[in-house]
């Protein structure tokens, strides 16, 4: 088998692979000076890291490096869906004007490197694992959004961002270390058996509020969402794509490697019924202040990092709920929101380059002059919504019948309120999904409007959307097996 | 040997959308003639599979015909969820299919003539009625709640392209498109409204049951499992979707502005596919609907408040289709009642084991089936012959009309039959079901809170006589009297492709009512044993049950003059105009007249309510999510952590408050987690 190659590292190849790519593209750049070179080998890279764990996860391999980082079917499974994302953004940043004159080799090199902290994130299972690879991701973002010179929003969006970060940042090792305190572990597993003889300490509260705040930044959730649109509308198109569907599901990976592993896997003996409540109440707000908040919103950017800020809300039922249905239902719609919201922002990124404006008025007739990007537009923004058949639909159906109901169990679960609060929010977040368009078809274009023309990569990326948002929605077996087993070896 | 095939029903016109939405431009008619083929193939199919199903020994024995396959499964290592996909074909499925297929195949013939002059639009137009049409079907012959959903949303979407068909060049100008593409969107999401309920019932049903599939839901044994309080939430929830989409009071407001569509997509929406796709939910989810009779009477009280307000509404318009489209809204509210006051009758004897009633009740549901059916005809061809005279003289309004009978005869004279037909006269097909909702409205009297049933009695009355003054007020307006301003312009005659579809549905219009004597009631009924629900043989009854039934009642005699007395009026009004319709209501200045010809004001209360509502709460909490947490936060983190201060000193005063934000929802979050610990005593 292809892991015996590489012995007790078999576990972090996938990171290794992407490691050296991110090393080696400011150097291939140095002496090549072609930027049409760095995306493609980029990709490749990706795909050789990809191609890895699809062959580990399809195995079946487990595996651990030190207690620090283990590789089993939820995981590799989180690898994959980085593996995507920054494939997607690759794959459009080679020909988009908003990232083709910036300094492309460190613009690689980061966009790999941030995705090696994600990976890390994924395969952690100690707490200084996890923090070092959110750092990681969080560091080489501040610098992507400000890679987009000329453009004051940018500069704007990055310094909030620092800011910003570096705070969570410092609740987040403030956490940590009083969870030290508390256990004497920074592993998750030994932290779990060590909570689980412990007494009721206001420390233990305190570790996790501080956690709870400052990883929720990094999922935008409310109420410490605030950067989030400034830095999606301020940073060039490819990277809100990376942010919104990358480093918002790293967050979330975070939320599930540390709660449900405390409270659920570890049955720790107090504290899990508040600490559920708290999750349930931001869940709640979060979505539905995304989606009140993005019917106001006029640039298309804000409008979809306001979706974006809902559609963690939504997944967030899995950390209220503490089961294994909701985090296979919590995966999946992951995976959908990938492609969803990751083909919706290819649209936008589309259309800047060939000069449209990021205004949502800038769309008028949108359909008339380029009929196939309007109609994919509608598809992303329907499944946004949970319109049928489509894979937000599905995915939605998953995860919201888990907070109705536990087969597990038998049992009508507590959580029947939280999973109409998120279908209300579907409503809701139909009424701005609709605004896009019927502007894109409904609305008169300018008279001198022509038709539009956009780059191959960008059609590849926003097809390969497309199709997974149609396939995964009428054939959701593809994906839900995965997720399932994801959970069953998370659990 | 062809039901195995049933699943080819919906999928035709599924492949002709595709087929279409590809290469309609290269086409004859932008694929029209492709659509036409694919829904004439569907009938045929759906006749064929209608044909064998009532021959089987299944139909016999009054057991469906099911075939599904696992669509997708979620599972854990505790158990599993599985949904799957597959066909469900019963009398009812049989009856919807045939009548939704044939109508939709007419209404596609009919709009190679109507759609003549839309050039190169027509590839979109074709593509998406085929779409629409597998919805419906698709819908139809569902095996399961949530397959049914997929389609019912899909129709909704479709609904939503059609309507707003016009919207980028209306022919009657730019004030019109912006008409259709608002009309449009109020449709999708007042539509949308009702599905969010009726996806909660959905989901409190897969709670209940563990599953979605028919056969499981509706299994006796399964049923008596649950508790009945879950059930009544569950249907209440899937009602609301119903009201959404057949278009009941409250959310009846879409349905009139749909009009702005082009009047075969109106025909379409109205006689075969979409707002008849709710009641045929609440048929199909009737084993369920039965088991709490308190859900049958907010159905059936429904039903009744939407007949007699949409009838209302419908006297003294002046636009021939919106006439329509209320009439529509009104008669939908029949079928609503008849299945409503059925169902509370059936619910009592199942309760009390009392077969008489339960066998009472089962006429309701008959009647409604049997209501939906005609009215598919007749209004099928009160559109479809709407259309051809705004083909003819190019305007919606009646009183430009005036005269057109000898200019065109056949559109004329076909209108008269559904006229005649949908006012209840005797013998016409309206005559026979509208009377049988009556009769199951009275079976009900004698139950408990039979006072209830005796207003929506009433009402339904009333609602008889306000139909046949309408319908003949419209005909009149628009057939004689005066030529006004646009019927001097008229072309004559529309072209043949129109006006056969047009005699057709004539004939259809006419008789359909006759198959109550020829085994309707005891083919589409539905039957309970004490030990399963039978949907089919046997257990309806006999066509001299009905004859008796309707011509020993006296009331139906007074419901027949009640007709013949609005036919009357109308004729004295608008043909001989001995009658000045301006002495009863001031000349149009009445209270009354104000409050119809306004909707009730129900337009206007949902423009503010949602303006003001909904538009007012989203700017407002943009604007506390701007303004007053970052403000307050702004204080709270001056005054709690100096760092805040500086930080701000540093960088821009925006950042100040973002910074803040992390301190103030880190102390909310304190707040909340702390309060929860001390409420749930985890302390």
């Amino acid at each position: 088998m292809i892991t015996d190659m590489f012995g007790s590292f078999a576990p972090m190849m996938p990171m290794v692979i992407m490691i050296i790519g991110a090393l080696v593209m400011p150097a291939l750049y140095f002496i090549t000076k072609s930027r049409r070179l760095l995306p493609a080998a980029s990709l490749v890279v990706i795909a050789a890291s990809a191609i890895m764990t699809f062959l580990m996860l399809e195995a079946g391999y487990t595996g651990t490096y030190g207690s620090l980082f283990t590789f089993d079917a939820f995981s590799g499974l989180m690898l994959l869906l980085f593996q995507t994302v920054v494939f997607l953004a690759v794959l459009i940043s080679g020909s988009s004007i908003e990232t083709t004159r910036m300094h492309v080799g460190a613009y690689y090199s980061l966009l790999l490197g941030a995705t090696t902290g994600m990976m890390f994130v994924a395969t952690a299972s100690d707490l200084i694992a996890i923090f070092v690879g959110v750092e990681v991701v969080s560091i080489s973002s501040y610098a992507l959004v400000a890679m987009k010179r000329n453009d004051p929003r940018a500069a704007e969006a990055a310094v909030k961002y620092v800011i910003i970060g570096g705070l969570s940042t410092a609740l987040t090792v403030y956490g940590i270390s009083l969870l030290y305190g508390v256990t004497g572990s920074t592993n998750l597993m030994d932290i779990g058996a060590a909570l689980a003889t412990a007494q009721f300490s206001w420390a233990f509260v305190i570790a996790m509020i501080t956690m709870i705040a400052g990883y929720g930044f990094k999922i935008a959730a409310v109420p410490f969402h605030m950067w989030a649109p400034d830095v999606y509308e301020g940073a060039a198109t490819p990277v809100s794509l990376f942010l919104a569907t990358g480093s918002k599901k790293m967050g979330l990976v975070v939320f599930f490697k540390i709660f449900l592993i405390l409270f659920v896997v570890a049955q720790t003996a107090f504290a899990t019924a508040e600490i559920q409540y708290v999750f349930a109440i931001i869940a709640a707000i979060t979505m539905t202040v995304g989606n009140v908040v993005a019917i106001t919103q006029t640039n298309i950017k804000r409008m979809l990092a306001y979706s974006s800020i809902a559609q963690a809300g939504y997944i967030m039922i899995v950390l209220a709920v503490m089961n294994e249905y909701a985090l296979t239902g919590g995966l999946f719609h992951m995976f959908t929101h990938v492609f969803m919201k990751g083909g919706a922002f290819i649209v936008v990124a589309a259309l800047i380059n060939v000069g449209l404006g990021e205004r949502i008025s800038d769309y008028k007739g949108l359909a008339k002059r380029a009929p196939l990007i309007a109609f994919a537009m509608m598809l992303f923004l329907f499944s946004l919504a949970g319109i049928p058949p489509l894979a937000g639909f599905t995915s939605k159906f998953v995860l919201f019948s888990a907070a109705i109901y536990d087969p597990a169990t038998g049992v009508m679960s507590q959580w029947v309120w939280l999973a109409f609060i998120a279908i209300l929010n579907s409503a809701i977040s139909l009424y701005y999904y609709t605004k896009v368009v019927k502007t894109m078809y409904i609305d008169k274009p300018k008279d001198d409007a022509e038709k539009i023309q956009i780059p191959k990569t960008f059609m590849a990326a926003m097809v390969l959307c497309l199709v997974f948002v149609i396939v995964l929605g009428v054939y959701p077996q593809l994906i839900l097996d995965l997720c399932a087993n994801a959970a069953a070896a998370f659990f | 040997m062809f039901i195995e095939f049933s699943w080819l029903i919906p999928l035709i016109p599924l492949l002709c959308f595709v087929i279409i939405g590809f290469f309609g431009t290269k086409m004859h008619e932008g694929g029209g003639y492709l659509a036409i083929a694919g829904a004439a193939v569907s009938t045929l199919i759906a006749v064929l599979v209608s044909y064998e199903y009532w021959t089987s020994a299944a139909f016999a024995s009054g057991v469906p015909y099911v075939a599904s396959m696992e669509w997708f499964a979620f599972t854990s290592t505790t158990g599993s969820f599985v949904m799957n996909v597959g066909v469900y074909i019963d009398s009812l499925a049989c009856m919807m299919m045939l009548f939704s297929s044939f109508i939709s195949l007419l209404i596609f013939i009919y709009s190679v003539g109507y759609m003549s002059h839309e050039g190169n639009k027509k590839r979109r137009y074709y593509a998406e009625v085929s779409l629409f049409l597998s919805g419906m079907l698709g819908l139809v012959v569902s095996s399961n709640f949530l397959e049914m959903f997929i389609f019912w949303e899909i129709m909704g979407l479709c609904s939503y392209l059609l309507i707003g068909f016009w919207s980028f060049k209306h022919p009657e100008g730019d004030a019109a498109s912006i008409n259709a593409a608002s009309a449009a969107k109020k449709a999708f999401l007042v539509t949308r409204l009702g599905d969010v309920s009726l996806m909660g019932g959905l989901f409190v049903l897969l709670y209940a049951f563990q599953s979605l599939d028919y056969t499981v839901l509706f299994d006796v044994n399964n049923i008596a499992a649950v508790d009945s309080n879950m059930i009544a939430l569950a249907m209440l929830l899937v009602f609301g979707g119903v009201i959404g989409k057949s278009a009941q009071f409250p959310l009846h407001d879409w349905l009139p502005d749909a009009m702005a569509g082009p009047t075969t997509v109106s025909a379409l929406i109205h006689a075969a596919t979409m707002v008849k796709a709710g009641v045929y939910l609440t048929a199909r989810a009737f084993p369920l609907f039965v088991q709490v009779e308190y859900v049958m009477l907010f159905v059936a009280v429904i039903g009744g408040v939407t007949a007699f307000i949409a009838a209302t509404m419908a006297l003294n318009n002046m636009n021939i289709k919106k006439v329509l489209a209320f009439s529509t809204l009104s008669q939908l509210g029949y079928m609503i009642l008849g299945l409503g006051a059925g169902g509370y009758v059936m619910a009592i004897g199942i309760k009390h084991g009392d077969p008489a009633l339960i066998a009472a009740g089962a006429a309701g549901y008959v009647a409604a089936c049997l209501h939906m059916m005609n009215h598919a005809f007749f209004k099928a061809l009160l559109f479809l012959g709407s259309g051809s005279v705004i083909h003819a003289v190019g305007t919606e309004d009646m009183r430009q009309m005036g005269g057109l009978a000898k200019h065109m005869p056949i559109t004329s004279k076909t209108m008269l039959i559904g006229s005649l037909s949908i006012a209840g006269f005797p013998l016409l097909s309206g005559f026979w079901s509208k009377d049988l909702i009556l009769e199951s409205v009275m079976d009900a009297f004698t139950e408990p809170v039979g006072w209830v049933f005796v207003i929506l009695w009433t009402l339904a009355v009333i609602t008889a006589l306000m139909t046949a003054f309408y319908m003949f007020r419209m005909w009149y307006m628009t057939f004689h009297g005066e030529e006004g301003h646009a019927a001097k312009h008229c072309h004559g005659e529309s072209p043949r492709t129109m006006t056969l579809p047009l005699m057709i549905l004539s004939v259809f219009a006419a008789a359909s009512g006759l198959l109550i004597l020829f085994g309707f009631g005891d083919t589409v009924c539905i039957g309970f044993d004490g030990t399963k629900f039978i949907v089919g043989n046997g257990h309806g009854h006999d066509a001299m049950y009905y004859l008796e039934h309707i011509f020993t009642n006296v009331y139906t005699y007074v419901t027949i003059l009640l007709a013949l007395l609005g036919i009357y009026v109308a004729y004295l009004m608008y043909n001989k105009k001995t009658l000045n319709p301006g002495r009863f209501n001031k000349e149009g200045q009445s209270f009354i007249y104000r409050l119809f010809a306004n909707r009730w004001w129900f337009p206007e209360f949902y423009d503010q309510l949602s303006l003001k509502l909904g538009y007012g709460t989203a700017c407002g909490v943009d604007f506390i999510d701007k303004q007053i947490i970052d403000g307050t936060v702004n204080g709270l983190s001056s005054s709690v952590v100096g760092g805040g201060e500086v930080l701000s000193r540093a960088q821009t005063g925006n950042l100040h408050s973002y910074a803040g934000v992390v301190v103030g929802g880190t102390i909310i979050l304190a707040v909340i987690a702390v309060a929860l610990f001390y409420f749930m005593g985890g302390i």
